[in-house]
Order: structure tokens, then sequence, then C-alpha cells
């Protein structure tokens, strides 16, 4: 690929972070890693050309992922947002009323991600065009 | 002006980072760490660099009144609201609006006041005590508490859906004795601050054997213990004795812990052995093999519902790590009376 799509992933779990990060990767896209909310923040507001899509877990210590996807939401409105919850109802439907892009719950397959990755980045596309 | 953040840890220069990040985004906040490590600074420094600063900035202990007055604190209530309410009293959430409202000590709060707060973090609006009109508050929500509010969602004593609306921002402030860099600078700054606060009286500054000492001591209280010693010192001025009654204090303070884990080991021990139930301590023999066995279920369901969680009820997965059979596996999960948590 000419020009790979950039993807930041911010999980406070090192295997799941290590994991998404090598599927990713083998995927052909442009990976950065943040292993909580403060480093994924720094990422965001430090990249000058801005991420093509974020995909963030939800309980992380300092900033939740949910306060993420918010200041993503207000920051950077064009960046679709994709939240990875593990446990309990609230902080999925906290990501949903943060306007998280796509919720996935795990254990989820990694093609799963794939198609929302995809699924987001192509319609983001055509939102610019439009 | 608020009280700076003095330290260079790593602990304080993540707040510092933390709040120049997060500072105008009015997300709420909630601030843990051991009593007198800072807290209300913490809050003070983040509203400083908000956008609010010069707004109001109302601090409410949650701990310090009992719950109808704390309601009627907050909320507010209209004339003839109960029985000695003759005029009208707006309440700290009305007075903090478009300011800080700093909720110290939230882990005191009772559930009948936690879904009140819950209301107003979720819609901005709330009802005075004895009206029927909602006021509209716009207030920025900065908690502290030093209890672990993860354990008292789990026995039932703090909303779980307000711990999320909480959890937005968590800062934590690490313990001094854990960030013995920060102290020299901690003392530097209050020697500084008191000379001009108590008449220009000099408190003498630790000689470098003595700030290794104390360094080295426990500080249990914190930056607020430290605080009251450098005022201590500028009675008595000889650090060697402060030092010396430091650790006298401190010894004492080892010897309450230790016997406090004494208790507590031996509270487990009354768990597995069931005194409370079949076996009476005042019986004078019990069935070892049946102790055995319910400690090492006990164990058994401990470390089988651990790796279910970790591997997300991967039954497989979880077998494999185990080093036992899927098929007992089962077994066990059944036996045992383990259960999925609801998601």
């Amino acid at each position: 690929m000419d020009n790979p799509f950039k993807l930041l992933i911010i999980d406070d779990d090192e295997h799941v972070l290590a994991t998404l990060d090598d599927f990713l990767r083998d995927k052909a896209y442009d990976v950065i890693s943040a292993s909580d909310g403060l480093d994924g923040l720094k990422f965001l507001e430090s990249d000058k050309q801005g991420f093509d899509l974020v995909i963030t877990d939800l309980i992380m210590p300092q900033i939740s992922g949910m306060s993420l996807i918010s200041i993503i939401k207000e920051k950077f409105p064009d960046t679709p947002v994709i939240a990875i919850t593990g446990w309990g109802e609230y902080p999925g439907a906290f990501a949903i009323e943060s306007q998280a892009d796509k919720v996935l719950s795990k254990p989820f397959e990694l093609s799963e991600l794939d198609k929302a990755i995809k699924e987001l980045i192509s319609s983001k596309k055509h939102k610019i065009q439009d | 002006m608020a009280t700076p953040l003095i330290g260079t840890s790593e602990n304080i220069e993540r707040i510092r980072e933390l709040i120049y990040h997060v500072a105008d985004t009015g997300l709420h906040v909630i601030i843990t760490g051991e009593s007198g490590v800072g807290k209300e600074v913490v809050a003070q420094n983040l509203y400083d660099k908000s956008p609010r600063k010069g707004n109001p900035f109302i601090k409410v202990n949650c701990a310090a009144l009992p719950d109808g007055l704390l309601e009627s604190e907050l909320f507010g209530f209209e004339r003839g609201a109960f029985t000695g309410a003759d005029r009208k009293k707006r309440g700290k959430f009305e007075l903090a609006h478009e300011g800080v409202i700093f909720l110290d000590e939230i882990g005191d709060m009772s559930l009948l006041l936690q879904s009140k707060l819950l209301h107003v973090l979720q819609g901005g609006e709330f009802a005075p005590l004895g009206s029927e009109k909602e006021v509209i508050t716009d207030a920025w929500v900065i908690a502290a508490t030093n209890q672990e509010l993860e354990q008292k969602v789990k026995k039932g004593l703090f909303r779980e859906d307000l711990f999320y609306r909480l959890n937005a921002i968590k800062i934590y402030i690490a313990p001094l004795r854990n960030r013995p860099e920060d102290i020299p600078l901690l003392i530097d700054y209050y020697i500084e601050k008191y000379f001009f606060q108590f008449d220009k009286k000099r408190i003498p500054k630790p000689d470098p054997d003595a700030m290794e000492k104390l360094m080295a001591y426990s500080w249990p209280g914190n930056v607020r213990e430290l605080q009251n010693v450098l005022k201590t010192s500028m009675v008595i001025g000889d650090w060697e004795e402060i030092i010396h009654d430091l650790n006298l204090k401190n010894q004492s303070a080892t010897v309450r812990r230790t016997e406090e884990l004494a208790l507590k080991g031996a509270s487990i021990v009354d768990v597995l052995l069931d005194f409370k139930g079949d076996y009476s301590s005042d019986q004078a023999s019990f069935s070892l093999k049946t102790v055995t066995k319910k400690a090492t279920d006990r164990i058994e369901k401990e470390v089988i519902s651990f790796v279910l969680d970790k591997t997300g009820w991967n039954r497989t997965n979880a077998s494999k790590i185990l080093k036992i059979s899927y098929k007992t596996l089962l077994y066990k999960i059944n036996d045992l009376n383990i259960k999925k948590p609801q998601r």
C-alpha cells in the first residue's frame, strides 16, 4: 500500500495492545500504540497529520476511554473511534453516549475489528468527498 | 492563586501533564490518595488552569455533615421546605454554576444522595428541597476520596453508574513514602512559605544528614504531617530531636500495623475453619479432612474464576492454562458453583 492508513490504538493491557498492534501491522496499517489515555491524547495532540482512526479500551487509569472519546469528538470530530469494552453494562453504554462510532465487546474476532476499521475509514472518505 | 504542585517524582510530573491536558475539557474528575497527600491542591490546580478560573470554587466535605444537612447544603431548599426553613437557601451546586464544586470524601456519601448526584451529573439539573422547579447548573465536579471506591461498588455501598461517571478522569496521588525525592523540595517550599506567614521567623533548614533521615521516614500523614513537623521545628529548632520523636512514633505505628496484620491473618483461619458455622471454636474437635477440603475448594474456586475471567470465559483456553481436561473444568465450574459475570 502506497499510503497506509494511520491508526492509534490505546489499551492499558499490554497483551491486548501487542496482539492488536501485530494484527494491524500485518494488515499494512501504520500503527501507533499507547498504553494509557494520557499518552494516547498526547499522540493525538502532537501528530500534525492526524489519525485515520482510533481504537481505544474503555477502562483505563487516568483518562478513561469514555473521556478520551469525548475529547476526540470535540477536538478531532472527523476521526472515527472504535471502543473495545471488557465487562459491565455501563462502559459500553457510556461509550455510545460519548459518540463512539463502533463498540466491540471482548472477546471479539480480529476479523470483526478489521471489518469495522474498513467500514469506518471508507465512510469517513465518503463524507470528506461529499 | 493555588498552592503549586511541588515535586519532581514521576507521579507528580504525570499529574502535572494530566492537568495540562484535561483542565479545559470540563470532564468530571476523581482524585484519590491517602489522607494528607494534597488532593485539594490538585483540585485547585485543575481549576487554576481551566477556563473556569475566576468563577466560584466551592468545597463541600461530604463526611462532615449528616445526610439531611448535606442534601440541603448541596441542593438548597425553599422557604417552608422543612421545620426551621424560614428562608430560601441556594445550594452549593447552584452557587458553583460555571465554576467548580469540590466534593471531598465522596466515598462517605449515602446511596440516596449518590442517586441525586448522579441525576445532576447526567443532566445538570436538580430540584432544591421543597421545590418543584428544577435548577440548571453547569458546575464542574471534582471529587476526592481516600477510599477504594471499586471495593465500595462491589459491596453495594457505592453506585456503579456514578462510579463510572466520576471516573472520567482519575488522578492518583502517591503517598509521600513512595516519592521521597519530593521531600527536600516540599521542605524548601514550606520553609519559604512559613517565613512570610509567621512574622518572618526562619525555620532552620535540615542539614544533609537530617534530610536523609527525613527522606527515609515513612510519613504516614503525608504532606500534612510534613507541614506539622515544619511548624514544630519553628518551636523546637533542633532537627535531631524532631527526627528522634518521629522515629519513636513510627516504631509504635509499626508495632500496631503488625498487630493488625496478625489479627487479619487470624480472621482468614477463621474463615477456612468455618468457626462461625459447623465448627464452633467451643467444640473440642473437628475433621481436618473436611477443613482441608473446604480450603482446597475455596482456593480452586478463586484460581479457576481468575483464569476464566482472564480468558473471557473461553473454557478451552482456561483448561489448557490450568493443565486440566476440558471435562474436569466443566465439572469444577458446576461443582464449585462458579458463575459467569453478567455483561
